[in-house]
């Protein structure tokens, strides 16, 4: 197994947690009132977003990895 | 408002000042978080106004930068963003040990991407002789945008440590944790703003 493979499957592992977590944390504060829940609501938003783009590049599915890896 | 979260001064007073300032210190903070904003925007439509307007990208010579790593390593930074966000959450309901392990999670794992960076960037500069300075448009853009990042999230640490120490010296109660809010709101600002340096680096 090599480095590649073992980030690759970091970054698909720990992108699923954090993006069920950061959507999990969403919900329970969706009814939140406030202008700071409204910016932690929209922080959530990306953060999941981003999880799920490091996921993503995890698979292979976007981004560039070199041949081999 | 509960006898509990009531915001108090170091006399055991309730702190008006506090509660008539909150409000200004949140949008005054908001405030800075937006001009950071724009100060990244600048940059990164720098880097793609120039990116589209070469031959090509990356130019001659240079490789794609290998996106395996750099997903390990920003997941690092995004679940510094979930602990965080459960840090303050903890400490909303009065759960100041859970808190505090959620903030020293944070701060490992900030550290954890600083690290990751520190050693992406030695991969980059002697393995393919990539810099700052010698590898024209591209290290340019690179170096000082994921540069300048590094330096928040730099700060960011610093400022959850004086969280951490604060909170261990009873600074903060449940009804007067402005700053905790800010180091959250902080903290989830340069996350995001890894999602795009991300994005625009590795993925397109």
């Amino acid at each position: 197994m090599n480095a590649a493979l073992i980030e690759r499957l970091g970054a698909v592992i720990a992108g699923i947690i954090v993006g069920v977590v950061a959507f999990y944390a969403l919900y329970k504060d969706w009814h939140a009132t406030g202008v700071e829940n409204q910016v932690f609501k929209l922080m959530l938003v990306l953060l999941g977003i981003g999880a799920i783009l490091a996921l993503l590049a995890g698979l292979n599915v976007i981004g560039f990895v070199p041949k081999g890896a | 408002m509960t006898a509990a979260s009531l915001p108090l001064d170091a006399h055991g007073n309730v702190d008006q000042l506090y509660i008539e300032t909150r409000e200004l210190r949140l949008q005054g903070f908001l405030l800075f978080l937006v001009s950071d904003c724009v100060l990244f925007a600048s940059f990164i439509f720098a880097y793609l106004y120039l990116r589209n307007s070469g031959q090509g990208w990356p130019p001659p010579g240079i490789q794609r930068l290998d996106v395996a790593f750099a997903a390990w390593n920003s997941v690092v930074l995004f679940g510094s963003g979930a602990t965080m966000h459960y840090a303050l959450e903890n400490f909303k309901h009065g759960n100041f040990m859970r808190y505090m392990w959620f903030l020293l999670a944070t701060i490992v794992l900030g550290a954890g991407f600083l690290g990751g960076q520190a050693y992406e960037y030695t991969h980059l500069i002697y393995g393919e002789h990539v810099t700052w300075w010698g590898s024209g448009i591209f290290g340019a853009s690179f170096f000082t945008l994921t540069g300048m990042h590094g330096l928040h999230v730099f700060i960011g640490v610093c400022y959850l440590t004086v969280l951490v120490l604060q909170s261990a010296a009873g600074v903060y109660t449940r009804g007067k944790f402005f700053g905790i809010t800010a180091g959250t709101l902080y903290w989830h600002f340069v996350d995001v703003i890894w999602v795009v340096l991300f994005s625009i680096f590795y993925l397109i």
